[in-house]
Formats: C-alpha cells, sequence, structure tokens
C-alpha cells in the first residue's frame, strides 16, 4: 500500500499525455507489467505455504502415508471409500454442520442488534463498543478456560445461578443435548464482536436521506427499520453471513481446549476428526482423505451462498 | 527476481533523481526479503548445534511442574557425576505432555532427527517399537553401569519389551491408587489397628464404605472428577476389570477380545459407587481435586502424581493402593520409561553415554520418589530412606500388580483410545446410558480402531 500511494499522487499531478518526459508511461509500465515483482513475495509465500500443501495433501489422500513413517504406498480411493463408510466422519460432519447452524445465526442476529443499539445513540458510545468488541481480542486458551469456570458442574456460575432460580444444575459440557449450545454460546460471546463491527460500519456509511425523508413522512422507527435501513443493509448482511458461516464450518480450537470432542462424541467436529486421525492416530493419508471430503463440502457452501448473494444483488 | 530487476533499472537513468533512490531502496528491500527467506531454512539446521555443542547429550521428556523440577534436580547431580561417576553435559528440552508429545517423538524418530533419549509412558512402547521408531537397549551395556532385569518387577519388566528385545527402561510406576482423610477414614471405622486402610474385599463393602464416608465427612463419600476428562474414567474401569481376571485384548485387525459380562459387573459397580448420592457425580478432575483437598469428602480416587498437592491441604492424608473388590488384585498403572528414539546410524560413543545416562539417573529415583511416583528401579526401595517417606511406602506394593493399557499402537497414556473409553463409561456414570450399552459401545469402539490400518508398523 505504502508503494502505490505515492505513484498514485504523482499520477494524479503528472502532465498530460504526449508530454516531454514520458512520466506517465513510465508509471504506467510499473503498474501493470512490472507490478508482478511487487506481488512476488507474496505469491512466493502463498505458493509455498497454501498452494503446494493442497496439492501434497491431495495426493496423500490417496496414499496410505503415514506421520511416522518415511514409507508410502499408493492405495487409490481406499481412503476415500474407508471414509464414506465411517460413522464417525459423518457423525463429526454432522455436529459441524450443526453447530455452524446455531451459532451463525444468533452471531448474524446479535451482532446486527448491537450495531443497532449503538448507531442509534445510545449513551457512552465508546463503553459499549469497548464491551462488544473486547472479547474478540482474548485468546482462545483464555476464552475456553473463563469459560470452563463458568460451566463446571459444582462451583460454575451457570449452575449457581440456576441453583439461586430453584431451577436444577445443567451439565453443560456433559449432556449430550447440551454441550454443542454450550460450545455455542461461548463462541457467541466471543466472537459477535467482529460481524457487529461490520455492521456498524456499514450502518455509519448509510445515506441518512431515505430514514429522514420516511420520517418526514411519518414513519415510525421500526417501520423505518423494516423498510429502510434492514433492505440498505442486505449487502452487508450478505457478507457477514458468508464469513460466519466459514468461519464457523472451521470450528476446531475452542472445542479442542474445552470438550476434548464429548460428551460422546456429540461435540467433534471434523477438524477434529481429521487431528485425532492425522496427528494421534498417525494416518496421515486418512485424515488428507477426510479434509478433502469437507473441502468439497465448503466449497459446495460457499457456491450455494454466492448464489444466493447474487439473487439478491 | 533476478533478470526482471536490471530492466526496471533502464528508464531510471532519465528520470530526477528522487525516484531512482526510492527504486533502489526497493531493491535492495526485495534482495533483504529474498535473502531472508533463503536464509531461514538454513539458520534452523544450524542454531541447535551451535546453541548447545555437539558433545551434549540430548534429552527430550515431558516433566512439567513439580516433576519437571524434581527431573532438574536428578539431571544436575548426574551432570556433576554423582556417586563418584563421569559427569554429563546434557541438553534437556522440555515438552508439553499429551498427545502432542507422542506426535513429536514419532515424527522426530521418523525424520531422523531424534534425541538420545526420551521419556515414554511405557503403555505407548507398542505404537514405537513394531514399527522401529525407538532402537533397543543394549542389556550388557546396561548391566556394565549395574542396571539388570533383576531391578525391575516382572509386571513393569514384562512390559518392555517386543518380541522379547527390550526397548525400555521403567523409571517409576505411577498407579491410580485412593488417598483418603485419615480421620474421616477413622470415624467411618475404615482403618485398620495400624491406622492403615482396612482391605475391603468386595463390591459391597467398597459401596458402604463410600456411605459410612459420607456420614462422617456430612459431605460426600468417595469422590471422582471424570466430566470431560479422557482418562479418568478410564483408569478406574481398567484396574476394576482387571481385578475380575477377564482378559482384555486388542489383536491387531480386531476383533476385540473382551468379557462383556466382566466389564457389565465393572461398570455397575461404578454406577451404583457414583450414583449422586454419596457423592455429586458430576465433578471434574479439578473440581474432584478442589473438593477433596477442602475437606468435602473422605476419600478420592486420583493418580499418585496428586500427592504433592493434596500434601500442602493440610489435612491428614492417608494413601493406599486401589482396593481390591473383585476376586485378584490388580491397580491399574502406568510408567515413566526411557527409549532410546530410532537414529539410521547411531554414534556409538553416544549411545554407550545414552546408556549410563539412563542408569545414573535410575539411581537418582529417591528424589523422584518424592513426588509420589513408585520407583521403578527396586534396589531404591529397598533404601531406609523411601520406606520413611510417608504416604509413599504405602502404596508401593501396587507396582507388583501393575496392569497397564492393553498393548496395540493406538493405546497407552493420552491417546484417542482412552478417549474413546471414556465417553461411555461417562454416560453410564451420567445415568444417560445403561451399563450395559456402555459396554456394547466400547466394544465397537475398539472394534473400529482395531480395523483400521496399523500406521506405525
Amino acid at each position: 500500500m505504502t508503494t502505490t500511494a505515492p505513484l498514485g499522487a504523482e499520477e494524479r499531478t503528472a502532465p498530460p499525455a504526449g508530454s516531454p518526459g514520458g512520466r506517465r508511461s513510465v508509471v504506467g509500465r510499473i503498474r501493470t507489467g512490472n507490478g508482478l515483482v511487487f506481488v512476488l513475495p507474496f505469491l512466493l509465500v502463498f505458493g509455498l505455504f497454501m498452494v503446494w500443501p493442497i496439492v501434497q495433501g491431495l495426493w496423500m489422500s490417496f496414499t496410505d502415508s503415514s506421520l511416522a513413517l518415511r514409507d508410502t504406498g499408493f492405495v487409490g480411493f481406499d481412503n476415500y471409500t474407508e471414509a464414506f463408510g465411517d460413522p464417525d466422519v459423518w457423525s463429526s460432519l454432522g455436529n459441524t454442520v450443526f453447530f455452524t447452524v446455531v451459532s451463525s445465526v444468533p452471531l448474524v442476529l446479535v451482532a446486527l442488534a448491537m450495531a443497532l443499539l449503538v448507531h442509534s445513540g445510545l449513551a457512552g458510545q465508546w463503553a459499549w463498543r469497548l464491551s462488544f468488541f473486547a472479547p474478540y481480542l482474548l485468546p482462545v486458551t483464555v476464552v475456553t478456560m473463563i469459560w470452563t469456570w463458568l460451566y463446571q458442574p459444582e462451583l460454575g456460575m451457570a449452575n449457581q445461578l440456576l441453583d439461586t432460580l430453584g431451577m436444577e444444575p445443567v451439565g453443560w459440557l456433559s449432556d449430550e443435548s447440551v454441550a454443542m449450545w454450550s460450545v455455542a454460546a461461548l463462541t457467541v460471546w466471543w466472537t459477535v464482536g467482529f460481524n457487529f463491527l461490520l455492521y456498524l460500519a456499514a450502518l455509519q456509511s448509510l445515506p441518512t436521506t431515505f430514514d429522514e425523508a420516511a420520517a418526514l413522512d411519518g414513519a415510525g422507527a421500526w417501520r423505518r427499520l423494516w423498510s429502510i435501513t434492514l433492505p440498505q443493509l442486505r449487502r452487508t448482511t450478505g457478507l457477514v453471513a458468508m464469513l460466519q458461516v466459514l468461519a464457523s464450518l472451521k470450528v476446531f480450537d475452542q472445542i479442542y481446549i474445552l470438550t476434548k470432542g464429548g460428551p460422546n462424541g456429540s461435540t467433534r467436529p471434523v477438524l477434529e476428526y481429521v487431528y485425532d486421525v492425522g496427528f494421534t492416530g498417525y494416518r496421515l493419508g486418512y485424515a488428507s482423505a477426510v479434509s478433502y471430503l469437507f473441502f468439497a463440502l465448503i466449497v459446495l457452501v460457499s457456491l450455494v451462498q454466492l448464489r444466493l448473494f447474487r439473487r439478491e444483488d | 527476481m533476478s533478470s526482471r530487476l536490471p530492466a526496471q533499472g533502464v528508464p531510471a537513468v532519465s528520470d530526477p533523481v528522487r525516484r531512482p533512490s526510492r527504486r533502489r531502496l526497493l531493491r535492495h528491500a526485495m534482495a533483504g526479503a529474498g535473502a531472508l527467506l533463503a536464509a531461514g531454512p538454513l539458520s534452523g539446521c544450524a542454531s541447535p548445534a551451535s546453541a548447545s555443542g555437539a558433545s551434549a547429550l540430548s534429552v527430550w521428556d515431558l516433566f512439567q511442574g513439580g516433576d519437571g523440577m524434581l527431573m532438574d534436580d536428578m539431571i544436575e547431580a548426574v551432570s556433576k557425576g554423582a556417586g563418584g561417576a563421569e559427569g554429563f553435559e546434557i541438553d534437556r528440552t522440555i515438552l508439553d505432555w499429551g498427545p502432542s508429545y507422542y506426535t513429536k517423538l514419532a515424527m522426530s524418530a521418523a525424520g531422523g532427527r531424534a534425541s538420545d533419549v526420551a521419556a515414554m509412558h511405557l503403555s505407548r512402547l507398542a505404537g514405537y517399537a513394531p514399527g522401529g521408531l525407538v532402537d533397543a537397549f543394549d542389556l550388557d551395556l546396561l548391566a556394565e553401569y549395574g542396571v539388570t532385569e533383576k531391578d525391575f518387577t516382572p509386571a513393569v519388566w514384562s512390559r518392555t519389551q517386543h518380541e522379547g528385545t527390550v526397548y525400555a527402561i521403567p523409571l517409576d510406576v505411577h498407579p491410580f491408587i485412593v488417598f483418603y482423610d485419615k480421620k474421616a477414614a477413622e470415624r467411618a471405622g475404615l482403618l485398620d489397628p495400624a491406622g492403615e486402610l482396612a482391605p475391603m474385599g468386595s463390591p459391597e463393602a467398597l459401596l458402604e464404605a463410600g456411605r459410612a464416608l459420607a456420614e462422617a465427612t456430612g459431605e460426600s463419600g468417595i469422590l471422582f472428577g471424570h466430566v470431560t476428562d479422557t482418562a479418568q474414567n478410564w483408569r478406574l474401569f481398567a484396574g476394576l476389570y482387571a481385578q475380575t481376571g477377564a482378559a482384555f485384548d486388542l489383536p491387531d485387525g480386531g476383533p476385540p477380545e473382551i468379557d462383556v459380562d466382566a466389564a457389565v459387573r465393572v461398570v455397575t459397580l461404578m454406577t451404583r459407587l457414583f450414583d449422586g448420592k454419596t457423592n455429586p457425580n458430576n465433578l471434574d478432575y479439578n473440581g474432584a481435586l478442589a473438593a477433596f483437598s477442602s475437606g468435602r469428602g473422605g476419600m478420592a480416587m486420583l493418580g499418585e502424581w496428586e500427592l504433592p498437592t493434596l500434601k500442602k491441604s493440610g489435612m491428614e492424608l492417608g494413601a493406599a493402593p486401589f482396593p481390591q473388590v473383585f476376586e485378584k488384585p490388580a491397580v491399574y498403572t502406568d510408567s515413566h520409561s526411557f527409549v532410546l528414539p530410532h537414529q539410521d546410524s547411531p554414534d556409538p560413543a553416544r549411545r554407550r553415554e545414552a546408556h549410563r545416562y539412563v542408569a545414573q539417573i535410575l539411581r537418582q529415583s529417591l528424589t523422584w520418589a518424592s513426588a509420589g511416583h513408585i520407583p521403578a528401579y527396586q534396589p531404591v526401595l529397598a533404601e531406609p530412606e523411601y520406606a520413611a517417606l510417608d504416604p509413599q511406602s504405602s502404596y508401593a506394593d501396587a507396582a507388583e500388580v501393575a496392569v497397564l493399557d492393553p498393548p496395540n499402537w493406538f493405546a497407552g497414556a493420552g491417546s484417542n483410545f482412552q478417549n474413546r473409553m471414556c465417553q461411555p463409561l461417562q454416560s453410564a456414570l451420567l445415568g444417560d446410558t445403561t451399563p450395559e450399552k456402555a459396554v456394547r459401545q466400547m466394544v465397537r469402539e475398539a472394534d473400529t480402531l482395531l480395523r483400521q490400518p496399523n500406521p506405525v508398523a
């Protein structure tokens, strides 16, 4: 960025075309052909750490490659056949999709509600912004530790609260039907700040003219929200929803630290299964095959979203 | 990169003075970045050797916290040349204990950059020895430094081998035991005349002890933290199951050989013991530890490694091998051992030093015992200093009836297998499923793992 800004500035002050010196043509050349030089470092790193591992992983998924051995044999589609018949692949995929649904919906809605609240001009703006965004700055280990305490069955605040209300304690992390919701609650608290920020930025850049005109015509606050503000936010919502779904599909670390996939595999996402199989089970080939199945799912979801997004436009 | 940069420099001649200098700056920056990129991997190779010196014996272990400090003391002692022996120069690397440790150990051995000596849970050996990830010990060499088979209990020694060759030398035995509050146990009438926990002998006696302890403390009886834990349920189950005398075998390719009736008996006892009446039965590991050390329970089922923590609680602490309640004595155990990670062409002199190092460290076992571990090196147990360690000496017999995880590449400390066994057990303990269903799921999980191709052999 720092390199293009001065060039752009010079271009603006450059003499008209045809004037002696040919400054413009030099600038033009730098900006087009030779621009490759500027992105080369990125391309190099991208190729080395992104493209190459992707290709390598695809190759590995057709081998019985093991983390602990050097000899590798080609096994064709064996890993894929095994993965299709592996109930753990399907259950962990199901868990991932379930988590994506129960986390993405509140992560979009709560972020929108927060942004609207702040944008509506509540007193103490900076305090709201800080408190909504602050959890996002915490590292995953800290977040998980805080929530492990909150969810602690005996002494945790969540059950203490239920106790004061005269309700039965809940097995936040030990009840198979509750655990994934607990993970989702933690995730919403932790990451909603980022979506909130995107929404707030969008709200602040909306033109106020429509809103003012509608107000003059006598539309109430709710009416203006539904008919003016929300439709104008549609593109942002599309973006937030897309980023959120992709982020939620990739869930791993907070679950790995919080429950290790338990109770009874009910919170194990597919990425943890890949990790378990590949890194603690050494079966890199099989783990790669499962990752590629998951990769296919992500591509599919992205295509569907892109389609929906386009239609909205 | 180099072919494009001069071409770019040509038009610069006609440019104002300011611009080429900027371009030159950019070019230097690019060259610098390239140099950094190129140098990164090279310096990565160079630094370990230059940092430690080629002569230092490299040692990997997973001992952190109190254990880590004790290991430091032991290494310092042998480095200085304890007992008149020649000293060592040791380059110690401590890695985080858990699944990642074993991943790194396997990778380092497969990648040919392994340390000279590494620590390993004996229960994991079956995942390392068959595939050649660890090298065999030279018993003659060890004997030269005064360590022989006779110095270990048969229960532990039998697990150091693969196809008759010894691949691991045990440092300790760390069983799953019971800690108890001596005062509460006395009020509950569970002590023998010598003031130690009296034998139980039957499942009913264990259940009765739980009730009596709950009454004596006014709160909980026997505490056990298992919620969201990846090992505790398995430790308890495996010990009790071994007491039934039934086999739990995991032959490669499956099916698992598990006595379902015996397993159901054990799980049923576990659910009765932790039915939520004489104890809360919803505690996680730290919750149970905290509850016991603050006097809210009479007994706790834990690993002996919690001894240093519990000693600080100020209670009159007793410890005993896990009570025998079924047909034969057995205690679930693991063992920290030393292995020689595989090297393609080991330097004979370094290998010799590695053997000498292991033998010397074993002699420091008394230091190690202060943390609660039972030294595997038996001559230390005979020393009066060890007998004076209380309550360590009261559960030293556990090493005689030690039962480790069934030997298979996927089982052992910090493994997926333990986690997978713990999950159905947790469901049963929390009352979400029956003991029969939980056992069926355990058999199914074991079968799934067995049918995977073995990636380390």
